[in-house]
C-alpha cells in the first residue's frame, strides 16, 4: 500500500495476523455473551402477561387531551428520544450533559461500525473470493469520517467527564441511595454505586484511550498532513509531543494501549445486558412503547384474577419498564410520600420488583444489585410478591399523585403497577381499618362518610332558589358533586357559593340527588376494583335517568375517572372542570368581575394538573379576578401532591414525619402572599388543616377559587381578610 | 366443627329513621337495611375458628331487605352455605321470640356443634335472642363473648363481666352463644367476591311455617322519646363559644 499517497491508516495496533485472530476470538466471545443477555432479557419481557385485548399494540387511540392520553406514535417517540426530551425536561444541565454523551456514543458506535463493515466485512470478503482486498475507508471518505466522528468523540467526552463529576460530587438527594423503607436486618447498596463508577468510569477510561490512542497513532506516524482532518487526534498527537512523546515512544504505547482500549471496549459490550448499562437499549424502547393513558385509565386486574401476585402477571411493558430504570432517583426526590418520611420511594419499588424478577429468572446482575445479611424481600426465595417482596406499607403509602410519572425520564409508569398490587392486598382483606369502613361505607350508602345517600343533596338546604333535578327536567350542564363537596361541612358552604355564583350568571345546570354515587376514581385507585365497577354502574344508571348535555364535576378526582374511565363503560358527554365553567363563565362575558388586587398563590390539584393537563385556565381564572399569582417553586407538572389522594385521605397518617400538606404550606409561606387557592375539596381540607398545624391560619388563608370568583362577582364580600 | 351463625338485617342507623303512621314500625319504604354488627362479629369469629380448627361454617338469616346482600357476603367471607328462611313478611318487624323461633325451626333439622349469633341487635338491645334460641333448642347458652376456643366437645368463652373482668368458662357442646366481639375486627369482603359468590354461589330457601302466630309480641306504640325539656342544656354560638363554654362547665365541675 502506497501510504504518504492514499489517505487512510492500519487498522489493527500492530497488524499481526496473531493480533487479529486473537480479536476475532474476542469479539467472537463478547457477541455470544451480549447476544445471551440480550436474548435472555427479551425472552423474559415475552414472557409478560399479554393484557387480553390488542390494545397495547395501537399505537393511537384518540381522546381530547391528546398530550395525556393519546399514545405517542412512532416519529414523536423517535424524537423525544432522539432530544432526550425526557431527561432533559426537569433537569437541564444533567439532560445536556447526557444528550452529549448519548450522540457522541452513537457517533462512535456508527464509526466503530463502519470501520467494522470496511475491514471485517468487505475487506475480508472481497480477499476471500477475489483475492484483492477491496476498501473504501481511504481518500476524501477518511477525511470526512474523521473530522466528523471526532466531533462525536469530543462530544462523548464532555458529556461524560460532567455525568461523573456529577456522580462523584453531588450531593442531591436523588443520588442518595437510602431506602425509603428499611428492611429488618438491613441491607447494602454498595454493589449499586460500584454498578455506577463501574458504568460512567468505565465509559470515560475507553474514551480517553480511544482518544489517546488516535494521538499517538498520528504522532507515531510523524504527522502526515492529511490527518489535520483528524484533528482531535491530531492537536492530541501534537500534545503528546511537547509532553516529550516522540515518535517512537507514540508507536511503542500505541502497541499496548490500542489493546486496553479495545480490551475495555469489549469487555463493556460484553457487560450491557448484565448490567445498568442495559439501559441504553432498554429505556429507548420503553419510551417507545410506553401508554401515556395507563396511569389515567388504570388497566383492568389479569384476566380470572383479581390483581396481581406472581411474577406471571406483569405485563412486558412492566418488565421492560424495571429494566429501564437507570435509579436516577428523580422520582425518589419529588414523592410526596417518600418525602413525608413513608416506607415509599417509586425508585426502590422499582429496583425492588427488578431485582425479584431478575432473581427469580435466573438472569443475573453482575453489580447494581442491593445485597442483605438476612435475605428478605426481593432478594428472599420463598416470599410472596405483595407482602414479602413489596411490604403491603409501601403500597398503601401512595398516593397516586403520578409525580414519578411524570418525572421519570425513561417513561416508567409506577402507579398502575401499585393499584394491581394493591389490589391483593383489598382481595386479601388486608387494610387499614378506617380504609375498610370507607369502602364498606361507600358500598352501602355511596359515599365514604357513612352518611345515609339520602342526605346527600343536603347541602342545597339554604339556598333562596331551588336546585334543578336533573332527572326531572333537562339541563345544560350536570353538577357531579363528589363526596366531600356534598358531606363535608366545611366544604358544603363552598358548594352553596358556587351553586349561586352559577344561579347569578344564569348557567342552566342540575345535579342527581341521592342518585349521586362516589364516582370510584380513588376506589379504583386503592385496588377495589369491585366496588369501583358497582359504583360505575350506579352512577351510569342515574346519568341514563337525567337530561344534560355536558359534566362538570367539583373534584378534580371524580374529573379524571368520570373524562377518563367512563367512556369505556359508556358515558359519551363532555366533562368538565368548574374552574373550566368558572373560566368560560368571565371569557363569555356572562360575568364581570371586579379587580380584587391580591397576592395569591395557586396549588395545582395533581388529577387536575398532572392527570389532566389543566394548568393555564385556573390561573386565568384568577388572572382575570385582578388577582397577582405568584407561582410556587413546585408548579404546574411539578406540583406537590397534598397527600389525599389515591385513597390516602381514608387511611391513617399519624406514622408520617411531615405531612405532605405541611410541606406543601411551609412552601407557600415564604412567598409573601395572603391567598393559598385551591381547586379541589380535598385539598381544601387538607391544607386547611395544614395552615393551623403550622399556625399561619392568619397569615395565610386558604381559599377556593369559586370563593375568589363569588367576592369579585358579588356586592358582598364573601370572604373577611 | 360444625358452626351455625344467624344473621338479621337492621336498618342502617346512618337513616333518620322515622315511625310509620300507624306508630308501630320503622317506616321502611326508603331506608337502606344492612346486617346487624354483631351478627358481623359473630361471623368473624366463626370464620377464625374455621380457620384455625378446620369447620363448616353455615349463615342462616330470614327473609328481610336486602338478606341477599348479606348471604353472599358471607359466602364471599369463606362460609360453607347459606340458608335464607322463608315465611315471613320480608317488610314487617320480626321481633326477638318469633325470630327465634323461626330459626329454631330450621335448626331441629340440623345438626350443630356451635350456634353463634349477635349479642345484641338495635332491635333487641335486650340481647333475647341467644338466650331464647339457647331454652327452645334446649342446650348451653353463653352471652357477651368476646372469645372463643374451641375443641371437638368443649368450647372455651370468654366473657366480659363488670368492672373490667373477663370470665372463663366451659360449654357443652352443642352450644349457643351470644357474641360481643369477635378476637379481630371483621374481615372485608371485596365487592369482586361478593359479585363471584352471587354467581356461583347458591343461597339455599328454606321455608317456615309458624304453627301459632297470634301467640306473639304484638308492638304497641313506637316512639322517639319526647324531650322533657330539663334534661340537657344545647350549646349555642360559634364552635369558639361553644368551646369556650364547655371548658367553663368542665371547670365548674371542678373536674379540670
Ligand atoms: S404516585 Fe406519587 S406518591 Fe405514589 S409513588 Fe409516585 S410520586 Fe410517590
Ligand atoms: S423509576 Fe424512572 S425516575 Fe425513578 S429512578 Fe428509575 S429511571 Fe429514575
Amino acid at each position: 500500500m502506497l501510504v504518504g499517497v492514499l489517505e487512510t491508516r492500519k487498522i489493527f495496533g500492530g497488524e499481526t495476523e496473531t493480533a487479529k485472530m486473537v480479536f476475532y476470538l474476542l469479539a467472537v466471545v463478547v457477541l455470544a455473551i451480549f447476544f445471551t443477555g440480550l436474548v435472555k432479557r427479551v425472552i423474559e419481557y415475552n414472557h409478560g402477561r399479554r393484557p387480553a385485548s390488542f390494545s397495547w399494540l395501537r399505537r393511537r387511540d384518540a381522546r381530547d387531551i391528546p398530550e395525556v392520553s393519546e399514545r405517542p406514535k412512532f416519529a414523536s417517540s423517535l424524537v423525544t428520544i432522539a432530544a432526550n426530551k425526557t431527561v432533559t425536561k426537569s433537569r437541564k444541565k444533567v439532560g445536556i450533559s447526557h444528550l452529549l454523551l448519548f450522540w457522541g456514543f452513537i457517533g462512535l458506535f456508527l464509526a466503530t461500525s463502519i470501520l467494522s463493515l470496511d475491514y471485517d466485512i468487505l475487506g475480508n470478503a472481497s480477499r476471500f473470493i477475489t483475492g484483492h482486498t477491496y476498501s473504501f475507508f481511504q481518500g476524501p471518505f477518511y477525511l470526512g469520517y474523521n473530522a466528523v466522528f471526532d466531533l462525536a468523540g469530543l462530544a462523548a467526552l464532555v458529556g461524560t467527564v460532567l455525568l461523573v463529576y456529577r456522580r462523584w460530587f453531588s450531593r442531591e438527594i436523588q443520588l442518595d441511595y437510602t431506602r425509603a423503607q428499611r428492611p429488618e436486618g438491613g441491607y447494602s447498596r454498595a454493589k449499586i454505586v460500584i454498578g455506577d463508577q463501574v458504568f460512567v468510569v468505565g465509559l470515560l477510561l475507553i474514551l480517553i484511550t480511544g482518544i489517546l490512542i488516535q494521538g499517538l497513532r498520528i504522532d507515531g506516524e510523524g504527522f502526515p498532513s492529511f490527518e489535520r482532518w483528524t484533528w482531535l487526534g491530531y492537536l492530541v498527537g501534537k500534545g503528546l509531543v511537547t509532553l516529550g512523546v516522540g515518535s517512537a515512544g507514540a508507536r511503542a504505547i500505541h502497541a499496548w494501549l490500542w489493546w486496553v482500549h479495545v480490551g475495555m471496549a469489549l469487555a463493556f459490550v460484553a457487560y450491557i445486558p448484565w448490567s445498568k448499562a442495559w439501559h441504553m437499549l432498554a429505556s429507548p424502547t420503553n419510551l417507545a412503547v410506553r401508554d401515556l393513558a395507563t396511569t389515567r385509565r388504570i388497566p383492568a386486574p389479569p384476566e380470572g384474577k383479581t390483581g396481581y401476585d406472581s411474577i406471571d402477571d406483569f405485563t412486558p411493558r412492566e418488565l421492560l419498564g424495571f429494566d429501564s430504570c437507570t435509579k436516577c432517583g428523580r422520582c425518589h426526590a419529588v414523592c410526596p410520600a417518600r418525602t413525608a418520611g413513608a416506607p415509599l420511594s417509586p425508585r426502590d419499588f422499582i429496583l425492588d420488583l427488578r431485582q425479584w424478577v431478575d432473581r427469580s429468572r435466573h438472569i443475573p446482575l453482575l453489580l447494581d444489585t442491593e445485597t442483605r445479611p438476612v435475605a428478605s424481600g426481593p432478594l428472599a426465595g420463598d416470599g410472596q410478591l405483595v407482602g414479602d417482596v413489596i411490604v403491603d406499607k409501601t403500597l398503601w403509602s401512595c398516593t397516586t399523585c403520578m409525580a414519578c410519572v411524570e418525572i421519570c425520564p425513561v417513561g416508567i409508569e409506577h402507579v398502575p403497577t401499585i393499584v394491581q398490587l394493591r389490589r391483593s392486598l383489598v382481595d386479601r382483606g388486608e387494610m387499614d381499618p378506617t380504609l375498610q369502613s370507607a369502602l364498606q361505607n361507600i358500598a352501602t350508602q355511596g359515599n365514604s362518610f357513612g352518611k345515609s345517600a339520602r342526605m346527600r343533596a343536603r347541602w342545597t338546604k339554604g339556598l333562596d332558589f331551588p336546585i334543578v333535578d336533573a332527572r326531572k327536567e333537562h339541563v345544560e350542564y350536570l353538577w357531579f358533586l363528589g363526596d366531600f363537596a356534598s358531606f363535608d361541612e366545611r366544604l358544603m358552604s363552598i358548594s352553596q357559593t358556587l351553586a349561586k355564583v352559577l344561579n347569578a350568571s344564569g348557567v342552566s345546570f342540575g345535579i342527581l340527588f341521592d342518585d349521586e354515587r362516589n364516582a370510584g376514581n380513588d376506589v379504583r385507585r386503592v385496588g377495589e376494583e369491585g366496588l369501583f365497577e358497582m359504583l360505575v354502574e350506579q352512577n351510569m344508571e342515574a346519568f341514563s335517568k337525567a337530561s344534560f348535555d355536558k359534566i362538570f364535576t367539583t373534584d378534580p378526582h371524580t374529573f379524571n375517572t368520570l373524562r377518563n374511565e367512563y367512556p369505556s363503560f359508556g358515558l359519551d358527554k363532555p366533562v368538565l372542570h368548574y374552574s373550566e365553567l368558572l373560566a368560560i363563565l368571565m371569557f363569555t362575558e356572562e360575568v364581570a368581575p371586579r379587580s380584587l388586587g391580591r397576592r395569591v398563590t395557586y396549588h395545582d390539584p395533581c388529577y387536575l394538573g398532572r392527570y389532566n393537563r389543566i394548568f393555564d385556565t385556573p390561573r386565568a381564572v384568577i388572572a382575570g379576578l385582578g388577582c397577582d399569582l405568584v407561582e410556587m417553586p413546585r408548579h404546574g407538572a411539578n406540583s406537590f401532591c397534598c397527600g389525599a389522594g389515591g385513597g390516602r385521605i381514608w387511611m391513617d397518617d399519624s406514622y408520617l414525619e411531615e405531612r405532605p400538606s405541611v410541606n406543601r404550606i411551609k412552601e407557600a409561606q415564604g412567598l409573601g402572599v395572603d391567598y393559598f387557592v385551591v381547586a379541589c375539596p380535598k385539598d381544601y381540607a387538607m391544607f386547611s388543616d395544614a395552615v393551623k398545624t403550622v399556625g399561619i391560619e392568619d397569615s395565610l388563608k386558604v381559599i377556593d377559587i369559586v370563593e375568589l370568583f363569588a367576592e369579585a362577582t358579588e356586592a358582598t364580600e364573601l370572604v373577611d381578610v | 366443627m360444625r358452626i351455625v351463625v344467624a344473621m338479621r338485617q337492621l336498618a342502617d342507623l346512618v337513616e333518620e329513621l322515622e315511625v310509620n303512621d300507624e306508630g308501630t314500625d320503622i317506616d321502611r319504604e326508603f331506608v337502606k337495611f344492612v346486617s346487624n354488627e354483631w351478627d358481623e362479629a359473630a361471623l368473624e369469629e366463626a370464620l377464625t375458628l374455621k380457620d384455625e380448627l378446620g369447620a363448616t361454617v353455615t349463615v342462616v338469616a330470614l327473609d328481610e331487605p336486602d338478606v341477599d346482600q348479606t348471604l353472599y357476603a358471607a359466602l364471599a367471607k369463606g362460609a360453607d352455605r347459606v340458608v335464607k328462611l322463608t315465611g315471613n313478611d320480608p317488610d314487617t318487624w320480626v321481633r326477638s321470640r318469633e325470630r327465634a323461633q323461626r330459626l329454631a325451626s330450621f335448626l331441629a333439622g340440623e345438626s350443630f356443634d356451635l350456634l353463634l349469633t349477635g349479642v345484641q341487635a338495635a332491635d333487641d338491645l335486650d340481647g333475647q335472642l341467644a338466650g331464647i334460641l339457647g331454652s327452645l333448642l334446649e342446650v348451653p347458652h353463653a352471652a357477651v363473648v368476646v372469645g372463643v376456643e374451641g375443641s371437638d366437645s368443649k368450647v372455651r368463652v370468654i366473657q366480659e363481666m363488670g368492672g373490667g373482668l373477663l370470665g372463663v368458662s366451659e360449654l357443652d357442646l352443642p352450644a349457643v352463644l351470644g357474641i360481643q366481639a369477635a378476637k379481630q375486627t371483621p374481615r372485608y369482603a371485596p365487592i369482586s367476591r361478593i359479585r363471584q359468590a352471587m354467581q356461583t354461589g347458591e343461597i339455599s330457601e328454606h321455608e317456615v311455617e309458624l304453627s301459632d302466630a297470634s301467640a306473639q309480641v304484638k308492638v304497641r306504640r313506637l316512639y322517639p322519646p319526647e324531650s322533657t325539656g330539663a334534661g340537657a342544656t344545647m350549646l349555642k354560638g360559634s364552635p369558639k363559644e361553644v368551646a369556650a363554654e364547655i371548658i367553663e362547665i368542665i371547670k365548674s365541675k371542678g373536674l379540670v
